[in-house]
């Protein structure tokens, strides 16, 4: 009996406390109590400095939640696009200067500039960093950090080889002699000095730079002539048939992420990257990594590369909690204990006291970004127009078109010709 | 109508109690079925009048869908050379991947039908691959197995054969995708063995008393007599390899590389709706797929009076 009596009181209880929970996780939000979504891409590195930021956020504003989201880049802009058409968008979201234009003036984000100074406070950011983030003259993100594009390279093979480091006084022809070395001297099969360069679409475009023609103009049409395609095809189809870059098949396996890029994939000691991924790419890889610049072009050169906003965080216009979400994104600008959590892995700070506050905290890699970054400063060129609807099917093109090329199937007049032709068929679609 | 309604006037009348339980019956009845019918007019219905709507429009996801009537079937008519690319890739998967995978499926349920030792475990076995076919983890596998220095090479290499990267090499890449859809042969087969064992032993032993051998029996008794499941397989094989999708999404990173070899319909679409984000154009070209899965199948039927044998 007494043990029949205890069941069921124990049942009684459970079931209470079923009903507890169930009410629990269905009861209306308090007044004042705020859940935030945040969304943003990134490998795990990245996922772990963001949550423990936001846990530091919720400590430091008791009644506030930050759920947070992530995927992967190339799974992320479907994903976007997707919230802002269901009117689902998160409150806090990761945008990158590709995008920005067009989500801004769809107006899918939140103009920042009645948060300024009181809400959201930039004064530690230089004007141009600031300027990175606005569209139409108003602000709508603000810059995570600052990174540039960077050459990446095994250091520790290319010291055993006993060959000479990249530097970025070097021109293309010296870089292609480089890895015509390092293929020769490492006598692996299927290994190459470096990566196909002419599928990437940021090589071509501090080429073309150096040349004195943007990738695109400012009206949104493409900056450079089937002349200076052919040349371009021309020097990369050079360097494949010299064994100095890789072979097409082997790029092909390239998807254009860290973890199949030919550095990783130990097919290719260099690789044209990113500078702050210098440490998802250390991550991955077992040799001690190097970072230069891109060749520079040599002596008359103009400056190929520039200072860019490495990704920004913007407030969707449809947020229903606009003051928190600032309060978020102003956290993560001034804070600096924020700042220590999450270092320079998303680019160096683009505020100069956050720069320095989190400067003394950081391992060999960090400090080899900051130094990149202000090493390149006076080397750099001014920010271009962001990219015009279609860039991101003229980046495929250039990669198939480069493919076909490196197959045989075209010849590198033709292949010039073909890329111009399509790409501007890409933008006039938009 | 007048003499049908007052031909039931008096039957209902005559029947009150019946009249009002069937009702109730058939109200039963579709309570029963509401969760479907919610499901399939929402989820299903719904969505794709959506899309019909919208493939007549200009859509980009965040501003509103803009009607353009025929536009985007005109551009698909007249001035999409990525359309006549990935159709082309997409037929001939369809063309060689079908086929095969039917003649392997047939091939192999034609061995497990001769009564060996353990058919339950093989049949697991090859069937198998159907289950995990579709999945990430096979396409990356695939991608592993058919690289320069993957496992298919190493095996070639004794023989003295140095092969190419093969999933990356524009004139291999599809035939790895159409090797990985006819590994995935287990789904017919089991249908096929099915259907072998209806037909009847005593039609085997005439015709062995007549003197006929294995190729004349299969020719003149088993595929005769297989030829609904075979048209059945046919048209559920078809219909699946129009719509692949996942292996070369994955195998190229969803670019349809090298050089479009992999560019499926499907992945095309894809990359308009969900790269480019063209979601008007994309939903044009779905309806397309939709038209030409249809053809496709009717044309079967059509034809299928004259080559499939049913037993009446």
């Amino acid at each position: 009996m007494t043990k029949t009596r205890i069941s069921r009181r124990a049942l009684m209880i459970s079931a209470a406390a079923v009903a507890g929970t169930t009410a629990a996780g269905w009861r209306p939000a308090f007044a004042d109590d705020i859940r935030l979504r945040m969304f943003w891409w990134g490998a795990k590195e990245r996922a772990e400095r963001t949550e423990k930021a936001n846990r530091l956020f919720e400590q430091k504003h008791p009644g506030t939640t930050i759920a947070g989201e992530t995927l992967g880049w190339s799974d992320y802009w479907p994903r976007v696009a997707t919230q802002v058409a269901g009117r689902n968008t998160a409150d806090v979201l990761q945008m990158d200067y590709r995008y920005i234009f067009e989500y801004a003036r769809r107006g899918a984000l939140l103009p920042l500039d009645e948060y300024v100074p009181k809400d959201l406070n930039l004064g530690d950011f230089s004007p141009a960093a600031v300027d990175s983030g606005k569209v139409d003259g108003k602000i709508y993100g603000v810059s995570l950090g600052l990174n540039s594009t960077a050459f990446l390279y095994d250091r520790q093979l290319i010291q055993t080889l006993g060959l000479k480091e990249p530097a970025w006084s070097m021109t293309w022809a010296e870089f292609g002699d480089l890895a015509a070395e390092i293929t020769k001297a490492a006598k692996k099969d299927g290994f190459y000095g470096m990566m196909d360069g002419a599928r990437n679409e940021q090589a071509l475009e501090v080429w073309l730079r150096q040349h004195g023609k943007p990738l695109y103009t400012a009206d949104g049409k493409v900056g450079f002539e089937e002349a200076d395609i052919a040349e371009w095809f021309g020097f990369w189809d050079g360097l494949r048939k010299r064994g100095a870059a890789a072979a097409p098949d082997v790029q092909a396996l390239d998807m254009g992420e860290i973890d199949t890029s030919l550095l990783t994939q130990g097919r290719a000691a260099m690789v044209f990257a990113n500078s702050n991924q210098l440490v998802g790419f250390q991550a991955a890889v077992k040799g001690k990594l190097g970072m230069s610049m891109y060749p520079s072009g040599g002596a008359g050169a103009k400056p190929g590369q520039y200072l860019k906003p490495s990704m920004l965080w913007s407030i969707a216009a449809s947020s229903k909690q606009p003051k928190a979400a600032v309060e978020v994104v102003n956290f993560y600008m001034n804070d600096k204990d924020v700042d220590l959590v999450l270092g320079v892995e998303r680019g160096v700070p683009a505020s100069v006291a956050m720069r320095q506050a989190v400067e003394p905290t950081l391992d060999e890699l960090g400090k080899a970004q900051t130094q990149y970054v202000s090493f390149i400063g006076d080397k750099v060129g001014a920010l271009p127009p962001p990219p015009p609807a279609g860039a991101g099917e003229v980046q495929q093109l250039l990669r198939r078109v480069n493919e076909q090329v490196g197959f045989g199937k075209l010849s590198v007049a033709d292949g010039a010709k073909q890329f111009v032709t399509e790409a501007k068929a890409i933008l006039a679609r938009g | 109508m007048a003499v049908a309604l007052s031909g039931q006037g008096p039957r209902a009348a005559a029947l009150p109690g019946r009249g009002r339980w069937r009702l109730k019956a058939e109200l039963e009845g579709y309570a029963f079925l509401l969760p479907w019918l919610a499901g399939f007019l929402g989820l299903t219905l719904g969505p794709a009048l959506a899309s019909l709507y919208l493939s007549f429009t200009d859509f980009d996801l965040v501003r509103s869908p803009r009607w353009i009537g025929v536009a985007n079937y005109a551009r698909i008519a007249t001035d999409d050379p990525k359309f006549a690319a990935s159709m082309h890739v997409t037929f001939f998967y369809v063309a060689f991947a079908v086929p095969l995978k039917l003649a392997f499926a047939l091939g192999v349920a034609l061995i497990l039908n001769k009564g060996i030792r353990g058919l339950p475990v093989y049949r697991a076995l090859f069937y198998l691959p159907s289950l995990l076919g579709a999945s990430v983890a096979i396409a990356v596998l695939w991608r592993q197995l058919f690289a320069g220095n993957g496992l298919v090479n190493q095996l070639l290499a004794p023989l003295g054969i140095h092969g190419p990267s093969w999933i990356s090499n524009p004139d291999t890449s599809l035939y790895t995708l159409i090797a990985l859809s006819v590994w995935q042969f287990g789904s017919p087969m089991i249908i096929f063995l099915a259907g072998l064992r209806q037909i009847p032993k005593d039609v085997y032993e005439a015709a062995s008393i007549d003197g006929a051998g294995w190729w004349r029996r299969f020719w003149n008794i088993t595929l005769p007599l297989l030829t609904p499941v075979v048209f059945f397989n046919a048209i559920v094989q078809t219909i699946d390899a129009f719509k692949a999708f996942t292996p070369a999404f994955i195998i190229s990173a969803g670019t349809g590389g090298p050089i479009d070899s992999t560019l499926f319909y499907t992945l095309y679409l894809y990359q308009e709706a969900f790269a480019f984000f063209r979601m008007g154009y994309a939903a044009a070209l779905a309806w397309l797929l939709v038209i030409i899965i249809a053809a496709f199948t009717a044309f079967s039927f059509l034809t299928s009076r004259y080559w499939v044998h049913y037993g009446d």
